[in-house]
């Protein structure tokens, strides 16, 4: 055993067990963690900002370099805060639009590149496919299970026999995948787990290299 | 009738004792399950195995420490691969509260292997708003992120002289534990630049990374702590990092851990549909 000498370490390790300490019961001890959490990561982030954003873009060169072209992002910026002051909280929609309307203009295009026509050419069977038995295989039950999920959650007809069977095939399919992402997210719970108790093992106490 | 009652109402407190005892005991005594990587993680190592020495691998760090022990394993070990094959490294991340991490992470895995800030490797941190940042470094980078995390000018790093933007770039990285990450970077800089991409992801949203992974959007991925031990093992393996590895170490736990569960979900599915037949009797009886 090689225990820790840094405080912080020894501090990580206090706030480590305040936090198991709600699997007991809720407490003033997780409170605290939580509480102290939320604040330290909101201090960080307006840190950070101000020293990687706003004094760099912004006050070096409006202040001290004379660039008045930077007074339009300031101006649309402190419009953000006119939500404050009802009589002009109106002047907020000015940036929220700017924002919403690139935002939009560079999503749609994006997205629907991304992960619509991709995934619909990645669907399609293409003579590369058959080369191979087992690629064969997979990009059959894909294309079913694209098929089918598609038509379970087609919803402007009522259901035939065939469109019958292949939305209860479409249901299977979509529980696979339900199935494959909870495992994977209790993997990632026990992960986080670990990640602690190796904390504590290795950094604290020193237990393990 | 006694036994699957009793299990069925095991205090969840006893299950948490249980669950922490399977995982403490093979972080202390390692059982060394065996561990190999997936094709997977194999096309990450190897897209990153293929960038000449002298060529930049870019890395996102989109995460916080949240999933630090998913993710940050992998980062190391990907820092490792390419410091080993003296392949340049520039770094930034889309998650403001990562960027300790990453600098943590390229300070120590720099000074294992003698590397020079500027020369070998550029921490460029964080930039508001995600949209610009990636579509601008689509343009050029040094336009993108004026100056790096530490306020140095871009133009003044002898690393950066001949890298202007992604066409610039082999290979890129996403370690994404959520949103912005992965997604982002496939629909703004791989769907419109065409970059080359791999991601390390949480095992939360590892599943939603398949689809990308079949129509070779994604060239390789790394799928939660498996994953990072995966690609520590192929670092391993090829000689390049003889450290600790943090991911491969868990995953002993991570085993037992899985099998506790699965025990734990079939016993409490025997018990339930047990206690469910006796129930349906006494009521027929009646």
């Amino acid at each position: 055993m090689n225990l820790a000498t840094s405080f912080w370490t020894w501090f990580g390790a206090f706030l480590t067990f305040c936090i198991f300490s709600f699997l007991y019961k809720d407490n003033p001890f997780y409170k605290f963690a939580e509480h102290l959490f939320v604040g330290v990561s909101v201090g960080y982030s307006i840190s950070i900002s101000y020293h990687n954003v706003l004094y760099p873009d912004l006050i070096v060169p409006l202040f001290r370099n004379g660039e008045l072209l930077n007074l339009v992002p300031l101006i649309f910026g402190l419009c953000y805060f006119t939500r404050f002051l009802p009589k002009v909280s109106w002047l907020v929609r000015l940036p929220m639009g700017l924002v919403l309307g690139f935002g939009a203009g560079a999503a749609i295009p994006a997205v629907i590149q991304a992960s619509i026509i991709k995934q619909v050419q990645g669907a399609i069977l293409t003579p590369d496919v058959f080369k191979r038995f087992d690629l064969t295989v997979w990009a059959l039950i894909s294309l079913i299970g694209v098929i089918c999920t598609v038509t379970y959650f087609f919803f402007s007809r009522e259901r035939g026999k065939v469109t019958k069977v292949m939305a209860d095939l479409g249901i299977i399919f979509l529980m696979v995948g339900f199935g494959a992402s909870f495992g994977y997210t209790v993997m990632a719970r026990i992960s986080l787990l670990i990640g602690r108790f190796q904390f504590l093992l290795r950094d604290w106490l020193g237990v393990i290299k | 009738m006694r036994v699957f009652e009793a299990l069925a109402k095991i205090d969840r407190k006893i299950i948490f004792l249980i669950l922490a005892v399977v995982i403490i005991v093979p972080l202390i005594k390692p059982i060394g399950l065996i561990s190999k990587a997936s094709t997977r993680a194999k096309a990450v190592f190897d897209a990153v195995e293929s960038i000449p020495p002298g060529k930049p691998l870019m890395i996102s760090i989109d995460f916080d420490p949240g999933s630090m022990p998913e993710l940050y394993p992998m980062l190391l070990a990907i820092l490792r691969h390419a410091f080993a094959r003296d392949v340049k490294v520039i770094v930034l991340g889309l998650w403001l509260t990562g960027m300790g991490l990453g600098e943590q992470a390229l300070t120590t895995v720099a000074s294992e292997y003698s590397k020079k800030y500027g020369v070998d490797y550029v921490f460029l941190g964080w930039r508001s708003g995600v949209l610009p940042v990636v579509l601008g470094m689509g343009e050029d980078i040094k336009k993108t992120f004026p100056t790096d995390y530490y306020g140095t000018p871009l133009e003044s790093l002898a690393m950066m002289s001949n890298i202007r933007n992604y066409r610039d770039i082999p290979f890129f990285i996403s370690l994404s534990a959520g949103d912005p990450g992965m997604n982002t970077w496939i629909a703004y800089a791989q769907a419109r630049y065409g970059l080359k991409m791999g991601a390390g992801t949480t095992a939360v949203s590892a599943a939603d990374a398949y689809p990308y992974l079949q129509t070779g959007q994604l060239t390789g991925l790394l799928g939660g702590m498996k994953g990072a031990a995966e690609y520590e093992f192929l670092v391993k393996e090829r000689g390049y990092s003889k450290e600790i590895s943090q991911a491969t170490q868990a995953m002993d736990s991570q085993s037992l851990a899985h099998l506790l569960i699965l025990i734990l979900i079939v016993l409490g599915n025997i018990g339930y549909l047990f206690i469910r037949k006796q129930t349906k009797k006494l009521g027929g009886a009646r």
